[in-house]
């Protein structure tokens, strides 16, 4: 019976593991910000994060991300939060790399097919006309990407370009 | 004349007793002086012959001449990976870079995009308005604004002309001579010498500087043609959660400030001047799916 329980609670914990990560997406401050109540800059600040805090990334709006810290929640600037944790998953995708012959620097001995661009790649790569044509074969004109935006609700305005601080 | 005989030839003796390490920075100032004086020779040869045409300026290249070597690079790029097979896919990134490109100050530009197969996460443009992405890359968008949004940055390559400085940098210690003896001309041989081995120059990395102002003029660009302006920080955001030891990364990460620092500094320069944008669009909705 005891064996039955522990699968049992195992199967359980295998059906909801995917329910339950994506609801909230991890992330950690790029640096120290203030969490406002409201996705706008003048909104009722409710707390703040500290560079490094762990947090987690409950929407988003424009510029704002939905976020809970330990101490607080509210929302804060896109820019002031790095998505994700770097580690994870991708250490075993770095891994599958490796034994595929894809790690490395510039060493190729991958037979999986797909192609990479990798610096030897590229300065051994040929001139191919024919695909130089083809690319040109699909270049559209100023007024057909203005009709294609109009199609999509998107309206031009004028915005200057933004400066270095 | 015969001071300009004596000026070419004080070029050659400084050239030749010239140290290696002092070579660049003694090139930028001779450019200028092989400009002229190639400038000079070739206007007096206009009178008999059609020899001045010839002549590749290289200091300040005409859009001709930056689309010759856009498409030389370009074609290099192609051979290393070629177009998806998608003409749906194809047309879709054109009609969005091209309206993207549009907000620019190089509207004039026959512009090209183009979606190629690789699986490495990467963007390229050439001078002239040559630009490609990924498959890889175009499979971490989400929608038309982040599309948008890294297109608009190597948009901004192109418009600041930052492959080409490379080029021009470089060009004149490998052509020096043959510029001064006028056996530079238009074929594609003269340029490929200066391009380097195949697309090599998609592989090298500009200044972070250069990096940084295209990432503010990617967000520029891409608030000008009514996108929801932050398409390329998600981008960034999304690049940066990606592990630094992928080898479909490698080559980014290598090139370009890390995602990290890309996103700290845009943030510096937007601080609030995106909070009063209305109405702008990230079309999820109209994004073309990859087939495969």
């Amino acid at each position: 019976m005891k064996k039955y329980k522990i699968l049992l609670l195992i199967l359980t914990v295998i059906l909801f593991l995917p329910l339950v990560s994506p609801a909230a997406e991890k992330g950690s401050a790029l640096k120290a910000d203030v969490i406002r109540k409201e996705p706008y800059s003048d909104a009722k600040k409710t707390g703040g994060i500290t560079r490094g805090e762990q947090l987690q990334i409950i929407g988003k709006k424009g510029a704002w991300l939905n976020v809970k810290t330990a101490k607080a929640s509210g929302w804060v600037r896109l820019l002031s939060v790095k998505r994700g944790t770097s580690s994870g998953s991708n250490q075993i995708k770095g891994v599958l790399d490796a034994a595929s012959g894809r790690a490395g620097t510039g060493k190729v001995v991958a037979t999986t097919g797909v192609r990479g661009l990798n610096e030897e790649e590229l300065k051994n790569a040929k001139y191919n006309e024919a695909e130089v044509k083809k690319l040109e074969s699909f270049t559209i004109t100023s007024q057909q990407a203005q009709q294609f935006a109009k199609s999509g609700g998107l309206k031009a305005i004028k915005f200057d370009y933004l400066s270095e601080l | 004349m015969r001071v300009k005989y004596l000026f070419l030839i004080f070029i050659f003796i400084s050239a030749a007793f010239m140290p290696q390490a002092q070579a660049f920075d003694f090139g930028e100032a001779l450019k200028d002086v092989i400009k002229e004086t190639t400038q000079g020779a070739t206007s007096s040869t206009n009178a008999t012959g059609s020899e001045s045409e010839k002549a590749f300026n290289w200091k300040s290249p005409s859009p001709q001449e930056e689309i010759q070597i856009g498409r030389e690079i370009t074609g290099n790029l192609l051979g290393a990976a070629p177009l998806v097979k998608d003409a749906a896919l194809q047309k879709y990134v054109n009609q969005v870079g091209r309206w993207v490109a549009n907000q620019s100050e190089r509207s004039d530009l026959p512009w090209h995009f183009g979606v190629i197969e690789s699986e490495d996460i990467n963007a390229f443009a050439a001078p002239g308005g040559y630009v490609i992405i990924t498959k890889g890359l175009y499979r971490k968008l989400e929608n038309e604004a982040q599309l948008a949004g890294v297109l608009s940055h190597e948009i901004a390559h192109v418009v600041r002309g930052h492959h080409l400085k490379i080029l021009q940098k470089s060009q004149l210690l490998d052509l020096g001579a043959d510029l001064l003896s006028k056996q530079i001309g238009r074929d594609s041989q003269v340029i490929q010498k200066v391009i380097g081995s195949g697309a090599e120059i998609c592989a090298r990395s500009l200044d972070k500087s250069a990096e940084f102002e295209a990432d503010r003029m990617g967000v520029t660009l891409t608030t000008r043609a009514g996108y929801e302006p932050y398409g390329l920080p998600e981008v960034l955001q999304a690049i940066g959660q990606t592990a630094k030891d992928e080898s479909t990364i490698a080559l980014l990460f290598k090139t370009h400030p890390h995602p990290d620092d890309r996103l700290l500094k845009l943030d510096e320069a937007i601080g609030s001047r995106l909070d009063n944008i209305k109405n702008a669009k990230t079309l999820k909705t109209r994004f073309y799916k990859l087939k495969n």
